[in-house]
């Protein structure tokens, strides 16, 4: 478990440091990972890396297809393309150890060395503001192109069949990307605490902790993967919902 | 603590969440879609090429095939027409021959008509001569009155001798 380490903007409020410096960190490795991948582009026979990149791109293409007409959601591709990888790089991210530790220990500038601070890197996605975030930018999506494909049209769902569905269709509205944000929040968090809790065991500096620790963050593995794919999948069905409520 | 606590990190996430999308659409997603474009752009050139090609290929494999069979056709012909021709020609050459034998055959009838014709005088002269000849030997046998019968054996003798044939 992670102390939070909050920045003071002005007056303004707080900001979870340690979340947003981790969330530049993913952003700097998927950075490397697309800019390997592009770098030698060709139409031709693809590198390795610029093969793994065009397998993700088909596989979010297929998500997308499996819900949608390919042709409505293509506007959608490349913001699914970077959740996926975002959300997929940002859960392994709190399964890396602390290797930047070293460089941080005494810079005290924006608190850096409190947050370069512990056994682990963290997860930005193990902060509730991080999975909702991305939560609120799905509702918005959907409404976008609920509006796009139905013009106000679109608002009138909410009162059908009958006007009396009104609170239901708005609880729904809150659900989504409510349920979207806490899935997410609630298996990375818990694999972080968990962690945490393994490396608290007694006699963890010698070897009780190393079975149960690498268990448990291949575990994890499996889960910041799968949980990358939900999230890709639902906001996906989320929108084709939205799009296609005429014919559903 | 609670984990659950809202603050200004939801809009920098937000923005920073956008900018990643900006970026890496910009960067990394719109050239990477147009180089897979391409390729299948180009994978279905060659397979719409390949198709043609094979397409042609059929083409002109029929185009063979009905100029063989023509050409066959046509030696067939051929050879029917010179089976026809040469049996035409020798049934020619045998009725010209069959033609040519009659003309030979007519002529040396001829010939042995005239040759027997020929004959006959000759021998009717013969004959006149020998009547003569006997009136004369009767004559002389009269003249002699004797000797008669050796006179008639002499006769006939000579008659049998001097046949012609």
């Amino acid at each position: 478990m992670h102390e939070t380490i909050l920045w003071q903007v002005g007056d303004l409020g707080t900001i979870h440091g340690k979340t947003l410096v981790m969330t530049w960190l993913a952003f700097i490795v998927i950075f490397i990972l697309v800019f390997l991948g592009t770098r030698r582009l060709t139409s031709g026979t693809p590198g390795k890396m610029q093969n793994f990149l065009e397998w993700i791109v088909d596989f979010v293409r297929n998500i997308i297809r499996d819900n949608m007409e390919y042709t409505k959601g293509a506007g959608l591709h490349a913001y699914l393309l970077t959740l996926i990888l975002f959300v997929f790089v940002s859960n392994m991210l709190g399964l890396i150890p602390n290797i930047f530790w070293p460089l941080f220990e005494h810079v005290e500038f924006a608190k850096l060395d409190e947050i370069f601070h512990g056994a682990a890197l963290m997860s930005p996605t193990a902060d509730i503001n991080t999975t909702a975030s991305l939560a609120l930018l799905t509702l918005v999506l959907i409404i976008a192109y609920g509006i796009k494909y139905h013009g106000p049209g679109y608002f009138r769902h909410f009162v059908e069949p009958y006007p009396v569905f009104l609170p239901i269709h708005l609880i729904d509205m809150v659900a989504k990307p409510m349920t979207l944000a806490f899935r997410l929040f609630g298996n990375i968090f818990a694999g972080e605490v968990l962690i945490s809790v393994i490396l608290m065991l007694p006699g963890v500096g010698i070897l009780g902790g190393v079975i149960p620790m690498a268990v448990w963050l291949g575990f994890s593995i499996f889960i910041g993967a799968i949980q990358s794919f939900v999230i890709t999948v639902l906001s996906t069905a989320y929108i084709a919902q939205a799009i296609g409520s005429d014919e559903h | 603590m609670n984990p659950i606590a809202f603050d200004l990190t939801l809009p920098a996430q937000i923005v920073s969440f956008l900018i990643l999308v900006w970026v890496l659409a910009k960067f990394a997603w719109k050239p990477l879609m147009g180089m897979m474009e391409k390729r299948r752009l180009f994978i279905k050139d060659n397979l719409e090429q390949a198709e043609a090609e094979r397409r042609e290929a059929e083409r002109i494999r029929q185009e063979y095939q009905e100029e063989m069979r023509n050409a066959r056709q046509e030696a067939q012909g051929i050879m029917e027409q010179a089976a026809k021709n040469s049996e035409q020609r020798a049934a020619e050459i045998l009725a010209e021959a069959r033609r040519e034998t009659e003309k030979l055959k007519t002529a040396a009838l001829a010939d042995i008509e005239r040759e027997r014709e020929r004959a006959v005088t000759e021998v009717k002269a013969q004959v006149a001569e020998l009547s003569i000849a006997v009136a004369e030997k009767l004559l002389r046998a009269r003249l002699e009155l004797s000797g008669q019968a050796e006179l008639v054996e002499q006769f006939i003798q000579e008659v049998g001798e001097s046949r012609p044939c």
